[in-house]
């Protein structure tokens, strides 16, 4: 599955465009969508203004479920935006993927990517990481991680912070990668056998439709699931349990 | 499988980590802008409005039952009052009538005493004239009878002491 893709260096550093056109497309559609829904926000409510409250009461509940008050305000606009962010990219792959003459596939979901979940996850981790130690204080911060709850769990501990970021971020890839992969055999493989290709594109458009519609709900969970994650991180971490 | 291969190149896409994490942070900046902010605030003072009614609510319904209370016992309080007004009206008429009757009635105690002495009066100055005419005729008819003048003076005692051994008879 080696896909080609499209680099380009600036700076001394690699960047690739389909990478960056797709997180600049999942960015604007949340942007816009945010815009659309809260022009003119009111004490009681509109239809447009009921749906993004209900995203937003919803994160906040999310992160409200983890954190102590005080924090989970202060995260708020963190899990919000993550979330968003991640549902829209996790749902844009299955709706548009766009592949240019050159076989570089220009615009898919940005999560389909190991490096952007990575990257995800080492924001919410060095969150997480800081609020530990703004928290307990750097000494607080290592017992709690590192020692607890005895000291000779060390090792465990270690390599539970270790796994902490690759779980976080391959559980999200995984799943959005998987399932584009699938999406994309399903429309490409099942018509394979040449003379039967009218016959083969007809019977795979109700799979194709009924493994849309299952990721589309894994999308939403993966998304869930990185937000919640992201809040259990911030409160182990400072020691709220 | 684009990150992964270069991964295992050795050669980090760095740059497309950095890109990832400056977009976030922009999009936060702007959706707290354009979403987070003012819903935010929106919601929070739909919270604050909806425990102000809630307490509105509250002391109004206080203020309610205070009131009512008050004008209870205003209400009994009038009536009471009232009670008192009609009472006394009653009492000062009783006063009032009995005063009027006991005036009366001592007029009337007067007047009869008045008319008792009247009367009595009347009956001794009619007696005493009677007595002074039965003396001048008695004297009359004496002096007739002994066709001698006596003296009506003289006599006066005489028959002053008959005419009581008459009356006391």
């Amino acid at each position: 599955m080696d896909e080609p893709t499209a680099p380009f260096e600036f700076l001394g550093l690699t960047f690739d465009w389909g990478t960056i056109l797709s997180t600049l497309l999942a960015m604007a559609i949340v942007v816009i969508v945010s815009i659309l829904l809260t022009r003119r926000p009111t004490v009681r409510p509109g239809k447009r203004q009921n749906v993004i409250e209900y995203l937003l009461d919803f994160t906040n509940g999310i992160i409200g479920g983890q954190l102590k008050k005080q924090q989970a305000r202060q995260f708020g606009l963190y899990a919000f935006t993550l979330f968003f962010f991640i549902v829209v990219s996790n749902e844009m792959g299955l709706l548009l993927q766009l592949q240019w003459t050159d076989g570089v596939t220009y615009i898919k979901s940005p999560t389909a990517s190991p490096i952007v979940t990575m990257t995800l996850a080492i924001m919410s981790l060095t969150i997480a990481h800081s609020i530990g130690v703004k928290e307990l204080g750097f000494k607080g911060y290592l017992k709690n991680m590192l020692f607890t709850p005895y000291a000779w769990m060390l090792p465990l501990n270690i390599i539970e912070q270790l796994a902490n970021f690759l779980t976080l971020s391959l559980r999200l890839f995984s799943n959005i990668f998987a399932g584009e992969m699938v999406l994309t055999l399903v429309s490409t493989s099942l018509a394979w056998p040449g003379h039967l290709n009218g016959f083969w594109s007809v019977l795979s458009l109700p799979i194709e439709m009924l493994w849309q519609g299952f990721s589309l709900f894994i999308g939403g969970i993966q998304a869930y699931v990185f937000v919640i994650l992201t809040g259990v991180f911030i409160s182990q971490l400072s020691g709220n349990d | 499988m684009f990150g992964l291969t270069t991964l295992a190149a050795n050669k980090l896409p760095l740059g497309n980590m950095l890109f990832v994490i400056i977009s976030f942070l922009l999009l936060m900046l702007i959706l707290k802008k354009v979403a987070y902010g003012p819903l935010t605030k929106v919601l929070d003072e739909r919270a604050d409005k909806i425990s102000a009614d809630i307490d509105g609510a509250e002391l109004a319904r206080q203020d309610a039952e205070k009131l009512a209370v008050q004008r209870q016992s205003e209400l009994a309080d009038t009536r009471q009052q009232a009670t008192q007004v009609v009472a006394e009206a009653k009492a000062s008429a009783q006063k009032q009538s009995d005063s009027l009757i006991s005036t009366a009635s001592d007029r009337a105690t007067l007047i009869n005493k008045q008319a008792q002495t009247d009367a009595e009066k009347l009956k001794e100055d009619a007696i005493s004239n009677a007595k002074n005419d039965v003396a001048a005729l008695s004297v009359a008819i004496a002096s007739k009878l002994m066709q001698k003048e006596l003296s009506l003076n003289d006599q006066q005692a005489l028959i002053d002491a008959y005419i009581s051994d008459l009356e006391t008879k």
